[in-house]
């Protein structure tokens, strides 16, 4: 169960969001709006609206930044002062938040002309908004601190998401409230594409600073349910423009506004087939690639584990040998390459330094020439000291040192990843210091 | 045969497969004329491909996808008789994939058959040659010995250059943190499964293409492409004097083909599939993996350059070219298609191509590379085989110098050749250069005494271009 909520839904999520963001996008495109009502009703439309966007974008940038700067937010939320001063933010936005979804629900249930414009979906949405902000206010009071256990719990398992190497067992800690939380928000990016949602991506940053204007209503409505007498254009613009105020709109304005106005027509029975054999064979092959991919991906299991090489005694001070051990997770169908080895060198009683046969310039296995003290790489030539600092050659970085030890008269080595070096520099291992 | 008649034309009633094929092999061509040779090798990458389809499914058919038992399972198709000889073709047919695709491709290009209206059918093509590859690299490294085991290493080393996401990548070609048992099965898949999957409709997507723009006319000078009439123009040109592909223009597609078959299967036949190295067995570490010689040039090329310009390379390198292989239709869509028109063009074609051989021959010497196969010195070449002399030529192989340097023709490439080392430098400079080291030589300090620095240097100084060695005089020897 874990799996299919923590794995399979949020995939699923994102997968609809996306390409039901895409297909919308091209084969609805004037649909990406909010769908604004402000034209029934604009008094309580400010209050509901300025409150829930100031709070929400706000409390949304947070998620986003923990999520993006894990380390950065760690460092942060690292003394207690400042950890109870942003929960407290934290906790005031998600009220301010909470008056303003009370508001848009009550507006949409007491405003006969706003409630006409509702749709079901619109009602769906508020409600998945209203329970997201409760769950989220009942964790900041109930589950403390909430920035904490967000940092160490749920953004490892989104990292783990994103990187195709799902870990729902990192949310199995968590309360029963906080991953209704988490599942309740892949559930709004479920809705995104098929509700008004979608106005998060149309960017309207330009209205930061563009004049101001005044919205012209020039359609007909269409519905009949909408042609009542107060909704004709003369009595809503009365009520929206100052008569005396200097006003002015462009064509394309006019045409914005007025298509945030209008709904959508009705499609016809065969658009709506059409769409639904479309939806269905997205969702069908959605069902088919999700799990082949994930599983493609799913072999990305980092483990480490200590292999004994052989007894301290059998090492000599100041030698380097070659020893072999099976890696970190041999499969019973890998013959030889089950086997894994490295470069050992005994450099005190207790002290030895395991590196890498890999060449750090491409990866092909170094050679140890004993009489000259140093390692050579077959492939471009590259050469290293017996430390494993850079001779020669075209390698950048020395050779990657892998952890050992002595355990119970053993000599251990921590099987670990072949180094990839990246582009900057080399990851997961640190290389010897000169 | 009036049986066989029947039937087909039964089939045909149902199936409608006389009227499907009528229109692809009838569609009318232009008279090429003096250049009428040069539009095989698209047809022969076909045919070659369909030859690598069918000794592929053979091999696949007693190939074991295992890493602990591929190489038996090779070991066991190579000493079949027609196993063996069916490797041969899987493997020369690789080879003449790769080589008449890149023909092909320059076809193409220096007759700017990229320009309107086949910019779709350059772009379908360009992801062929990128596909074709890809194969090429992965079936390298299907045959899993030491250098298929090690090229899949390689193969992550250079995918983690990848900025960002190198690490996730480099790992996820592995198929896990090592190389193990799940890395043959993913390049297997990919080889047999995913690469093919992407080629097939290509292949399909390139042709249909090729019937509904038609094959480009012969360039000529002075005759530029415009969009706005070229269509009509061309359709004219046909009605003219265009013959039907079939079998007109088909018969040299097929005798080529042929030609090309019968060449893979004599060299599959007489010289045999390439030989297995070693077992895949990461322990082994006297391994010097190679690549296949399509890719000879680009191992000079990661050898050669600079390495602070080196993962630039690896990246922006296949990157660039990618980009000039989209770009390039869709840049220059119209205009003068005649090389005589487009002399950059023929540079461009002759720079890449004297590039390309040159440092596949480079690569194929791989003079960067340590000899360690180099066996010590003759006392012959020596000329003593006591003494200092004697002692520093012993020092001179065992302390790795050479590997790199040779003497008198034993030894590696690496470093200058120092057969006349006596002649050119004098004794500080010796000791100042094994000391210091250089760019591409360790610096021997601390890693030899001063009597092994001694006899090295004696050895050296004995090293003249002319005749035998000259040995040191004993320094109280009378004169």
């Amino acid at each position: 169960m874990t799996t299919v909520l923590f794995v399979v839904f949020p995939y699923v999520a994102i997968f609809l969001a996306v390409f039901g963001g895409i297909y919308r996008y091209f084969s609805n495109r004037f649909s990406y709006s909010a769908l604004s009502s402000q034209l029934l009703e604009s008094r309580q439309l400010f209050w509901g609206s300025v409150s829930w966007h100031y709070g929400i974008i706000l409390i949304l940038l947070a998620h986003l930044l923990a999520f993006l700067f894990p380390d950065v937010s760690g460092a942060i939320l690292g003394t207690s002062y400042r950890l109870v001063v942003l929960e407290l933010i934290g906790l005031s936005l998600a009220l301010y938040t909470a008056v303003g979804i009370a508001i848009l629900i009550a507006r949409r249930l007491t405003r006969s002309l706003a409630r006409v414009a509702t749709s079901p979906m619109d009602w769906i949405l508020l409600f998945v908004l209203l329970i997201q902000v409760l769950s989220g206010i009942g964790i900041a009071l109930a589950d403390r601190w909430g920035s904490l256990w967000y940092l160490s719990n749920a953004v490892p398992w989104m990292w783990s998401l994103a990187r195709f190497s799902p870990e729902p067992n990192a949310v199995s800690p968590l309360s029963l409230l906080i991953r209704l939380h988490i599942l309740n928000g892949f559930l709004i990016i479920m809705l995104f594409p098929f509700s008004r949602l979608v106005h998060l991506i149309s960017f309207p940053i330009s209205y930061l600073w563009r004049p101001y204007q005044v919205v012209i209503w020039n359609l007909t409505p269409r519905r009949p349910g909408l042609t009542t007498p107060s909704l004709q254009p003369a009595a809503a613009f009365a009520g929206a423009a100052d008569p005396g105020s200097h006003s002015y709109s462009t064509a394309a304005d006019s045409a914005d506004e007025s298509l945030d106005m209008a709904e959508p027509e009705s499609p016809s029975r065969r658009q709506l087939l059409s769409r639904i054999s479309l939806a269905a064979g997205a969702l069908a092959a959605a069902i088919v690639t999700l799990p082949s991919v994930a599983f493609l991906l799913g072999l990305l299991k980092p483990r480490e584990v200590w292999r004994a090489v052989g007894a301290v005694d059998s090492f000599q001070i100041g030698k380097t040998v070659e020893v072999s051990f099976l890696d970190s997770s041999p499969l019973s169908w890998a013959g030889v390459t089950a086997q894994t080895a490295a470069w050992l060198r005994r450099v005190g009683n207790q002290e030895f330094i395991a590196f890498s046969l890999h060449c750090t310039h491409l990866g092909c296995p170094v050679r140890w020439l004993e009489d000259a003290d140093l390692f050579m790489c077959p492939c471009h030539g590259g050469v290293y000291y017996k430390d494993g600092r850079v001779a020669s050659g075209p390698p950048r970085h020395p050779l990657i040192q892998y952890p050992a030890r002595v355990n119970a008269g053993q000599v251990e080595i921590l099987t670990s990843p072949v180094p990839i070096m990246s582009f900057n520099q080399p990851l997961r291992r640190k290389p010897c210091d000169s | 045969m009036r049986f066989l008649k029947r039937i087909w034309e039964w089939i045909d009633d149902l199936t409608g497969a006389s009227a499907a094929l009528s229109k692809p092999l009838y569609h009318p061509v232009p008279r090429a004329r003096k250049t009428r040779w040069l539009y095989v090798f698209g047809s022969a990458t076909l045919a070659v491909f369909l030859l690598q389809v069918v000794t592929g499914v053979a091999l696949a058919s007693g190939y074991v996808t295992s890493t602990g038992s591929a190489y038996d399972s090779l070991q066991f198709i190579t000493a079949h008789r027609l196993g063996s000889f069916i490797r041969g073709m899987h493997a020369f047919g690789a080879s003449a994939m790769i080589v008449l695709i890149g023909i092909h491709t320059i076809r193409v290009y220096l007759m700017a058959a990229y320009k309107y209206p086949r910019q779709m059918n350059w772009l379908t093509g360009a992801g062929l040659l990128l596909f074709t590859l890809l194969m090429a690299f992965t079936g390298q490294l299907l045959r899993w010995d030491q250098t298929g085991f090690w090229t899949a290493v390689v193969a992550a080393e250079q995918a983690g250059r990848t900025p960002f996401i190198g690490n996730w990548l480099g790992h996820f070609i592995l198929a896990g943190n090592t190389v193990s048992g799940a890395t043959l099965s993913r390049f297997f898949a990919a080889h047999v499964f995913f690469i093919p999957a992407v080629i097939f409709p290509f292949i399909a997507i390139h042709l249909y293409l090729v019937v509904r723009n038609g094959i480009s006319e012969p360039p000529k000078a002075g005759q530029p492409v415009d969009p706005k009439t070229y269509r009509k123009w061309y359709h004219a040109l046909l009605q003219r004097e265009g013959v039907p592909f079939w079998p007109d223009a088909a018969w040299r597609d097929a005798v080529f083909a042929l030609l090309i078959v019968v060449s893979i299967a004599i060299l599959g036949l007489w010289v045999g599939p390439p030989e297995l190295g070693k077992p895949p067995d990461p322990t082994l570490i006297d391994a010097s993996p190679r690549p296949d010689w399509y890719f000879f040039w680009y191992f000079a090329v990661l050898a050669l350059i600079p390495s602070w310009l080196e993962r630039y390379v690896i990246i922006l390198g296949p990157a660039i070219f990618g980009l000039f292989l989209i770009l390039l239709p869709l840049l220059a869509p119209n205009g003068e298609r005649s090389p005589v028109r487009r002399p950059w063009s023929i540079a461009i074609v002759v720079t890449v191509v004297v590039i390309i051989f040159h440092y596949s021959r480079v690569g194929q010497v791989a003079p960067w590379s340590p000899r360690f196969e180099t066996q010590p010195l003759p006392p012959a070449i020596v000329g003593t085989s006591s003494g200092p002399v004697a002692d520093g030529a012993r020092l001179f192989y065992s302390k790795g110098c050479q590997y790199c340097h040779s003497v008198s023709g034993f030894g590696g490439i690496r470093g200058p050749d120092l057969t006349d080392a006596g002649d050119r430098l004098t004794r500080e400079q010796i000791k100042t250069r094994i000391f210091s080291g250089a760019v591409n030589m360790p610096s021997y300090n601390g890693n030899m005494t001063a009597n092994q620095l001694s006899a090295i240097t004696a050895f050296l100084e004995s090293r003249h271009r002319l005749g035998a060695a000259v040995l040191p005089q004993p320094v109280n020897a009378p004169q």
